[in-house]
Formats: C-alpha cells, sequence, structure tokens
C-alpha cells in the first residue's frame, strides 16, 4: 500500500521499487551506514557483516526458489558448495581473478541446481523436498570420491586471497566491502528477477502451477529457472565465502546449513527479498549475541558452570526461532506491512 | 611498655604496615598477563564432552599459574569461546577474541577451528594448539595449528607393527578398515592407513575398507566379507557407534577378531555404548597420549593433585586427560617462551618460534604426552613418535603397552 497521495500515472511509477523522496532518502542513508560500518565499529562487528553479507546472498536465492517460485529447496548448503569450490579450484589452478571467478562460481553452481530444477518437473512438495536432500550427498560424496587432485578430496581446497591491482583483499575489512558490493549487486538483481515477468511467472506457479500453465506459462522451464536462479545466488555467496575462509571443505556445507536457510526466511517471511535480509540479519544477530553472552555469563555466573550456560543460550536459540514461528508463522516481513499499513491508515481500520 | 617505646613501637608498625599495603599493589603490577583463547563446543555436536576436555584444560591453565606462572610474574588469562563447532561461527568470533584478548596462544577443539582459522593465523601471529591428533590434510609445513599427536593413521600405524611383533612371523599383518564417508575426517584416516600399508606390503596388508553410515546398526555382512577375508584386527577410528555395531556383528558371526579404537572412540567409552566392558575383552585402544587406566601413573598422580587442590570437577577418563595434556603442552610452551625471550612483551610469534626450538618433555606434561619435538616440516612432532595401547583385561581397562615406536609414513 503506497502513503496517501501517491499513485502511479504511468508504468514505470507503477513498477517502482521506490515510490516517495523519503523511501529514496531512506535507501540513501542505509547504503550510507553500510559503507561507513567499518569506521564506526570494531573488528569483531565487521566480521559478523561479513557472515551477514555471505547468507543474505544465499538466502535471497533461497528466496526466489522457495519463496517466490514455491520450489522446496533443502540443498542450497551444497550449491552453495559447488560455488566455494569452483572459486577454490579457479583461484588456486588457474589463477584467475576473483572478478571473474565469483560469477563463474555462481554459473557452475546454477548448473548443479538447474539439475535437481527439471526433477521439480514432476514432482513437487515433500517428495522435491527429498531430491533436493539428495543434492547435499550427491555434492557430499563427489567431493569426497572424485580423485583428489581435482577437488582435494577429503583434504579439502586452499584458496589464495583475492587481490586487485596487487592489493590483497583478505583482512575483514576489505572482506567485508567485497561483500557488501557483491551483496547489493545480487539483492539488486532480486528485485529485478521477482517483478520481471520470470518473477510473475515464479508466482503464478508458486499458487497454481496447473492454473499457471493454462494460462501459457512453461512450467518446467520456470520451475527449474527458479532452481537454476537460485542455486546462482548459492554459488555466489560460496565463492565469497572460500575468498573469506580461504580453506574450503566438504563439511562447511551440510544438509544443517541447509536448514538454517529455510528458517531464515520463515522468520523474515515466505515471498519477499526484505523479508529474506531482515531473517538472515534476526537469526545470525541472535546466533552471535548468544556467542558473545555465553563466555560473559560463565565469567559472571561461575557457579553456573560455563556447560549450563552456554547450553542454555543454546535452547535461547531455538526457542527464540520456535516462538517466532508460533507467533508470527507468515514471518517479521507480514507484520511490518501490517504495522505500515495501519500507520498510512491511521485513525481509519481499512 | 614505656609510653615513648610503645609510641615507637606504634610507629614502626603502621610504618611497615604502610609498606607492605603500597608494596602489595606493586607486586601485583609486577604480574605479567597474557590472553589465552579456548575455542569451545558448549551447545554444538561435542557439547557432550566437552565439559571434561574444557575443565580438563583450564584447571591445567590455573595449575600453572598458581605454581608455575607466579614465579615467573606471568598470568594467563583465559576464556572459553563457544564456536559450535562452526566454522562460520569461529570466523566471526575471531577478530573480536583477538582485538579484546589479544591472546597469545589459542586451544583449539577440532575441524572447524582449523579450517576456519588455518589460512589467517600467519597473517595474525598467533600459534593454535590442538588436542588431537593431527590429519594428513593439515600435515603441510610451516604451520600455525600444532598437534601434540601424530596423525590418526600414523597412531594406529604404530599399533599394527606392535600387533604383528607381538603375534610374531614375516607375514604382514591382515587388516580391516571400517569408517565412513560422512566426514573428510574419517575418510582421510582411512586413506592414512592404506597409504601406510601401500608403502610397507610386508607390514601391514589392507583387507577391505569398508565405508559404512556414520551411525550404523547393522554391519554384519561387511564384517563377514573382512572375517571370510582373514583380517587378524579391525581397524575403528569413527565412533563409539561404530565399534558396537562391528562388535555386535563380530559376536553374531562367532568370531574373536579384536577390534582397535582411538582416543575418542576408546574402549571404556565403546564399551559403555555395549553394554559393558567385559563386551570389549581382547580389544585395543591406541594413541599417542597417556592412558586413563586405573594404574599409578605420574598424569593419575597430576590429576589427583588438580582433583584435591584446584577443584577438578571432572572424572578420571580421555577426555579429561586430552583437556589436561591441551592446557599443559600449551602453557609449557608460553613458558619456555617466557624463560627464553622474558616475561615482557611475550607474543604469539616468539611462542611459536620457542616452540620449534625447546622441545616439551614427557616430565613436564606429566606424562599426559610423550616428549614433543616439534618441526616447521609438520604440524606434529615427526620424530621420535610413541603411541601407547590399552586393553580389557579380565574386565578391567589396562595398558598393554607403552611408548611403543610409531614408524614413518608418506603424505597421503
Amino acid at each position: 500500500m503506497d502513503p496517501a497521495g501517491v499513485f502511479a500515472v504511468r508504468y514505470s511509477q507503477d513498477r517502482a521499487l521506490l515510490r516517495t523522496r523519503k523511501q529514496w532518502l531512506a535507501l540513501a542513508v542505509f547504503l550510507i551506514a553500510l559503507a561507513v560500518l567499518p569506521l564506526a565499529v570494531g573488528p569483531r562487528l565487521i566480521a559478523v557483516a561479513n557472515i551477514m553479507l555471505i547468507s543474505a546472498i544465499v538466502v535471497v536465492g533461497l528466496q526466489i526458489c522457495t519463496g517466490y517460485a514455491g520450489q522446496v529447496n533443502l540443498g542450497q548448503a551444497a550449491f552453495m558448495g559447488v560455488g566455494a569450490y569452483t572459486a577454490a579450484v579457479l583461484a588456486e589452478k588457474t589463477g584467475m581473478s576473483f572478478l571473474l571467478a565469483i560469477p563463474l562460481s555462481g554459473v557452475a553452481a546454477a548448473g548443479f541446481g538447474f539439475v535437481f530444477g527439471l526433477s521439480a518437473a514432476r514432482i513437487k512438495g515433500f517428495y522435491l523436498a527429498l531430491t533436493t536432500i539428495a543434492a547435499q550427498f550427491v555434492f557430499h560424496f563427489a567431493v569426497l570420491n572424485l580423485p583428489g587432485s581435482w577437488l582435494g578430496g577429503s583434504n579439502g581446497a586452499t584458496v589464495p586471497p583475492a587481490t586487485l591491482f596487487g592489493y590483497r583483499i583478505a583482512s575483514d575489512t576489505s572482506l567485508y566491502y567485497l561483500c557488501l558490493v557483491s551483496a547489493v549487486i545480487m539483492i539488486c538483481g532480486a528485485f529485478g528477477i521477482v517483478r520481471s515477468r520470470y518473477g510473475r511467472a515464479f508466482v503464478a506457479v508458486r499458487d497454481d502451477d496447473v492454473a499457471a500453465g493454462i494460462m501459457g506459462i512453461n512450467v518446467v522451464a520456470t520451475k527449474a529457472t527458479a532452481f537454476l536462479v537460485g542455486a546462482f545466488y548459492a554459488g555466489v555467496g560460496g565463492a565469497l565465502w572460500a575468498y573469506m575462509l580461504r580453506f574450503v571443505a566438504v563439511d562447511q556445507f551440510t544438509l544443517f546449513n541447509s536448514v538454517f536457510f529455510i528458517a531464515m526466511i520463515i522468520v523474515g517471511g515466505m515471498g519477499s527479498v526484505t523479508g529474506a535480509l531482515i531473517g538472515v540479519f534476526v537469526i545470525r544477530a541472535i546466533q552471535e549475541l548468544i556467542s558473545t553472552l555465553g563466555p560473559e555469563l560463565a565469567v559472571i555466573l561461575p557457579f553456573l558452570g560455563g556447560d549450563i550456560v552456554f547450553a542454555t543460550m543454546n535452547v535461547f536459540l531455538g526457542g527464540t526461532i520456535a516462538l517466532f514461528l508460533i507467533v508470527e508463522p507468515k514471518g517479521l516481513m507480514h507484520r511490518w506491512n501490517i504495522i505500515k499499513a495501519g500507520y498510512r491508515l491511521w485513525p481509519f481500520p481499512y | 611498655m614505656s609510653k615513648p617505646r610503645a609510641s615507637r613501637f606504634a610507629k614502626l608498625t603502621t610504618a611497615i604496615g604502610l609498606a607492605c599495603a603500597f608494596a602489595a599493589p606493586g607486586a601485583a603490577l609486577a604480574q605479567t598477563t597474557y590472553g589465552v583463547a579456548l575455542l569451545s563446543d558448549y551447545s554444538g555436536p561435542y557439547a557432550d564432552i566437552m565439559p571434561l576436555l574444557g575443565r580438563g584444560r583450564e584447571v591445567a591453565l590455573d595449575w600453572w599459574n598458581a605454581e608455575v606462572g607466579a614465579k615467573l610474574g606471568v598470568k594467563l588469562n583465559y576464556k572459553n569461546f563457544d564456536t559450535r563447532y562452526d566454522a562460520a561461527q569461529t570466523a566471526s568470533l575471531w577478530p573480536g577474541i583477538k582485538s579484546e584478548m589479544k591472546p597469545i596462544a589459542v586451544l583449539g577443539l577440532g575441524g572447524p577451528d582449523v579450517a576456519a582459522l588455518g589460512q589467517r593465523l600467519p597473517d595474525d601471529g598467533i600459534p593454535l594448539f590442538m588436542s588431537t591428533a593431527g590429519y594428513g590434510y593439515a600435515w603441510k609445513p610451516d604451520s600455525w595449528i600444532v598437534n601434540p599427536r601424530p596423525t590418526y593413521a600414523h597412531e594406529h600405524a604404530g599399533a599394527f607393527k606392535w600387533l604383528k611383533a607381538k603375534r610374531g612371523g614375516t607375514q604382514p599383518l591382515k587388516v580391516g578398515i571400517i569408517s565412513s564417508e560422512a566426514s573428510p575426517a574419517y575418510v582421510d584416516i582411512a586413506r592414512g592407513m592404506e597409504r601406510y600399508a601401500k608403502d610397507n606390503p610386508t607390514e601391514v596388508q589392507v583387507v577391505e575398507t569398508i565405508f559404512t553410515e556414520v551411525q550404523p546398526t547393522d554391519i554384519s555382512t561387511q564384517v563377514r566379507r573382512l572375517v571370510r577375508g582373514g583380517v587378524e584386527v579391525i581397524t575403528i577410528q569413527t565412533n563409539t557407534a561404530a565399534v558396537v555395531a562391528t562388535k555386535r556383528a563380530l559376536q553374531a558371526l562367532g568370531s574373536k577378531v579384536p577390534v582397535i579404537t582411538s582416543s575418542h572412540n576408546g574402549l571404556p567409552a565403546s564399551g559403555k555404548a555395549a553394554g559393558g566392558l567385559d563386551q570389549m575383552e581382547g580389544d585395543y585402544e591406541a594413541y599417542g597420549m597417556g592412558i586413563a587406566s586405573d594404574e599409578d601413573t605420574p598424569a593419575r598422580r597430576f590429576y589427583e593433585k588438580l582433583k584435591a587442590e584446584y577443584k577438578l570437577v571432572a572424572p578420571w577418563n580421555v577426555l579429561t586427560l586430552m583437556g589436561m595434556s591441551q592446557g599443559l603442552y600449551t602453557a609449557r610452551a608460553i613458558e619456555h617462551a617466557i624463560k627464553q625471550h622474558g616475561a615482557q612483551n611475550l607474543t604469539g610469534t616468539k611462542v611459536r618460534e620457542t616452540l620449534y626450538a625447546v622441545p616439551v618433555t614427557t616430565e613436564e606434561t606429566f606424562g599426559t604426552l610423550p616428549t614433543l619435538k616439534f618441526t616447521k616440516e609438520a604440524p606434529f612432532p615427526v620424530e621420535g613418535l610413541k603411541v601407547n595401547v590399552a586393553t580389557i583385561k579380565g574386565g578391567k581397562y589396562v595398558t598393554a603397552a607403552t611408548n611403543v615406536d610409531t614408524p614413518a609414513l608418506k603424505k597421503w
């Protein structure tokens, strides 16, 4: 819902994501705040921001695949792993610049995701979820059993740091800017995709694939494209992950990670790019909060014992996610939209 | 006492008192403190064992502070950081740990710590001290990550050599390997033993490597193949579930082939899971660390001291011992660095340099570890490697052999 007095008179206005000057101003302030963040916060928060930005790219991809196109995907961590390994191989063995390696990692992951997207043409729901779990295992066993000289096998793969004109992008701050720029590009792309004809086709297939087919949408291609796009995002996130840790191993991309990515879009809100970002922020913030609070509480309350304090913190994390699901199953974005609409309509109820 | 005398006495007493009062903070200020970060997993997959391992290393550091550090004028301030055994969590915590604690040493727990920090530690100049055996994938020169034990493959290669000598004859020892592809670490261990057998065909013959599920229930078919292949020992270095499944299969087949385990899935833990220690009669565990048996050893005596004087609330077992050994060899490495470079301005780089220059003797770690001579060739000592072997005899957990020489292995 637009604020009172704001209405579109042209098609371009109708499609615009930002409709008022205040919205443009808010976005500008937000982006400036992100740009100067390393000047204002300590190294710990910069590292947290790096993890959040990488997760944001991966989860936005999952949002396109699952939230918009309705294709259940429990293999996003595997797609991320494909991207990470591709970046590792390209950087280590060919010496390719990260500027090329990152998008190519996305392409490799997209190819892997597309294969599983084709299976989505025949199955859906629970069966599709099982198929995407298979992606996790295919990735895992392929990495471990392919010749060690290809992907490193059980040894994992080391990644040289990204360099730009001789400058080594290895510090937390430089990695932050790499992740930030990548995230901004990918998120802008996501907004563009979801309001394009592909995005509308995703939503149509999600809501009713039979009806979508009758309306002339190529359902098979749409489902496969959703996986392709989602996996591309995961691959880009995986490449950034590889440049951040400079070491990739198969156990960094587990089913558990995929489940957490799903939790992020549920908490943030299905079918919203902004919701995915909010979900990432909330879940990661809680994780970091408990990781920070745990040691402090263990020192302040030594009689409890570190094990009890840390275990309680973990229960708190699980409890918070469960509480979100009970109180706001449609996600925080839904609640934000209700609050925004209520503010704009006030004092009228509707 | 006359009044003037009483007055002089009172003045003298006051002066001494004041001198003590002013001197005390001075003495306290003279003590230099250094940060030691403890990477822990109190809320992840190893949360069940962390309290034991964690207390072991914390109390070992307490002991060092009280009895060694106090004399050197140094205190090691340690703090736990919960990584949930997750590389992402370790990576996000690390910059904060560095800026908050400025640690001169980090005590790690497992693979995620190595993955997250392995490439960063050289830039940060902080060595990471592990408690576990090493891995083939981490076998790289000039490492900032150190393991007090050689690789798991080294440890069992030593045990194979001992078993072959015990059996007698020149025929190679026929070995079966039960592993899992659930973790690259497990695969790495199996590959290491296969490589050893390939390079030493007169010593060991691997009949078959079986990759099962990580928590297997019934592996009778696979174990039958091993028994038919004539295996003399089955090595399992994954977990207790695999040991129990193998024992059940061997019992069903009526076979007495012994099983050999490592520290993390040792005989007491596996016996407990299998229904009693007697279930593991004649089986072995082997690793390059002290054995937490009931015998009177220096390690046991040190444990009793920590329990009595430093409030160590953890049972005498391999996990507590592992934590103690980790705390001890880290503290001793720092102690050597203090003696070489002085108590002031100590850095992680200096600690690492000293670690390579001065061995940590077995006496210094109260027999919890063998003498550790680190070289830049590998993250673990490659010379003078020893393993200890324990077994169950008459239902009791006893040491079968100590200081068994471990053969040299080629990288795999």
